[in-house]
């Protein structure tokens, strides 16, 4: 293998992460910040705490791994994986969202947002509410207005 | 459905510290990109209802897919009745006499309710959420009277940002009999911009066995017959060609009906980059992208005068045949008929020959299709505007 370099990634908790820098540069934050030479060693990841991180770079290992292996055979085994890596509680979810929404990460952002709309969209108003504990914050004459608007939603 | 005020905890604050609303923690940007993932525009109005913040930013969301639960169709054209009245336009009244089985074209789109027809009473809830794929009862005949409709033009006034929109029928106009393979894809601005069609008289799902002929030819394997293309003597006789014009006129009709019905919706939606209006069957794409559109907001189509349709400019034709056509994944089209149509005057601009676009018009495996009855003799012909 050539000169596999490693850098370390530092979470908001003062957690330490070694990786390969081919897995770190999954980021573009990262990425962009080691190439400007901006980043120290170790990169520190604000924001980032050391479960959320950790998760994400089990990702960004995997997804590296599987770039790599010419066997295109991989793909579905790689959607498999996708699939149980968000198996998560919602907390982590979020968190991931957020995780890859700052690191720039554009594939775990788009699968965990993915995840998020599937588990929206088959449910009704309630339903929704219940799963993701949002409040109700319209009074009941605006419930209705608003109803009345999207009872096309509902038919 | 169950009823909405029933809900006991909306008026209560949630006690528990532990009950957390965790899209509170993403900021605006994150939730737009989780709503232009959800795509079903039904699903995004019953989100429009949890909270005033999803209130507010559905209407932003840049990606949807409306799914038409109902269309209805111009069922004038079965009763001889209406025969007569068309018999105003002789070349309508041919079509009608033609292909009066064949072609519905769309007069209006509408999303059905569920289970209402006639009644006004409550939906049962089971159906109406999946009301999208149950609700497909078309009935030509129905007038608008009893019942509700919402057409995709009213529903996606809810939204203001609209990118990327993507239409489905529950089945595509063409009525043909089983086993025929009939699949178009149509460009267009404000009139065609360019159609591609592909039929067959049969597809064959073959096993693994393959011809051995014409197969150390790599691309040109699956033409069992050592013929050079041509297209054989009894095709013109036994009512192949008669066929094809059908399937070719037929397709036509249903993109230009389809075209029609848009205008609508490009007109309101500005911030439109793509539009694609395709059926569940699979058996027809209408695409416009951000030229197209454009083009249609300035020079408005023209319509045709006897159906509510856009008139199908003058047309150079280059049509492909192949009685038998074996793809690599080992299925057979019988009588494999590929059609590539442009406006008769836009083929002076641009040199024929650059077939891009027709290679890329379908899906595999009818890609490849395409990709094999290219290279096959290229018969011309032209077609008269209607």
């Amino acid at each position: 293998m050539a000169t596999s370099r490693k850098v370390t990634l530092l979470s908001s908790d003062g957690e330490s992460f070694e990786v390969e820098q081919s897995v770190a540069v999954e980021s573009i934050t990262i990425k962009d910040s080691i190439e400007e030479g901006s980043a120290g060693n170790p990169i520190p990841v604000p924001k980032v705490n050391s479960k959320i991180l950790a998760k994400v770079i089990e990702y960004c290992k995997k997804h590296v791994e599987s770039a790599k292996a010419e066997d295109r055979v991989d793909d579905e085994d790689l959607v498999a994986w996708d699939a149980d890596f968000v198996k998560v509680d919602q907390a982590t979810l979020f968190d991931l969202i957020r995780a890859a929404n700052f690191l720039n990460i554009k594939s775990l952002l788009d699968l965990t947002c993915q995840t998020v709309a599937d588990m929206i969209k088959g449910k009704t108003p309630e339903e929704k509410r219940k799963t993701f504990t949002i409040r109700n914050d319209f009074t009941p004459e605006e419930e209705e207005e608003v109803r009345r608007e999207n009872q096309w939603a509902f038919e | 459905m169950s009823s909405l005020r029933s809900d006991p905890s909306s008026s209560r604050v949630h006690p528990a510290p532990l009950l957390v609303d965790h899209f509170d923690r993403l900021p605006d940007p994150l939730l737009l990109l989780i709503f232009n993932r959800i795509a079903d525009v039904k699903a995004l109005g019953r989100c429009g209802v949890v909270s005033r913040r999803f209130r507010q930013l559905v209407p932003q969301v840049d990606a949807v897919l409306v799914r038409v639960d109902c269309v209805i169709s111009d069922d004038e054209s079965a009763s001889p009745a209406a025969l007569s009245d068309k018999a105003r336009n002789p070349f309508a009244s041919f079509f009608q006499a033609f292909l009066g089985n064949i072609v519905k074209p769309l007069q209006a789109l509408g999303l059905f309710p569920g289970a209402k027809r006639a009644q006004s009473g409550p939906s049962s809830s089971s159906s109406s959420s999946s009301s999208l794929a149950v609700g497909s009862e078309r009935d030509g005949e129905m007038d608008q009277g009893g019942v509700t409709h919402h057409s995709p033009t009213q529903v996606l006034k809810n939204f203001n940002e609209i990118r990327f929109l993507r239409i489905e029928l529950p089945s595509g106009e063409l009525g043909i009999d089983g086993g025929i393979l009939l699949k178009w894809r149509a460009d267009f601005g404000s009139t065609l911009d360019n159609c591609v069609i592909l039929g067959a008289s049969s597809v064959v799902r073959s096993g693994p066995v393959k011809n051995l002929v014409g197969s150390e030819n790599g691309t040109d394997a699956g033409c069992a017959n050592d013929d050079n293309g041509s297209i054989p003597e009894s095709f013109y006789t036994n009512g192949g060609l008669k066929l094809r014009v059908v399937w070719t006129i037929s397709s036509l009709i249903a993109a230009s009906a389809r075209h029609y019905l848009l205008q609508p919706i490009i007109a309101e939606h500005k911030t439109l980059d793509s539009l694609v209006l395709t059926d569940a069957d699979g058996q027809g794409v209408l695409c416009m992208n951000r030229e197209q559109l454009e083009e249609l907001r300035v020079k408005p189509l023209s319509a045709s005068s006897a159906s509510k349709r856009t008139l199908v400019p003058a047309l150079n034709m280059r049509l492909w045949y192949a009685p038998h056509l074996e793809l690599p994944d080992g299925v057979v089209l019988k009588g494999a008929t590929l059609v590539a149509i442009r406006p008769s005057e836009q083929s002076g601009l641009k040199d024929m020959a650059d077939g891009s676009w027709i290679s890329t018009a379908f899906e595999e495996p009818y890609g490849t299709a395409a990709r094999m009855l290219v290279k096959r003799r290229t018969y011309c012909l032209e077609m008269n505007s209607f």
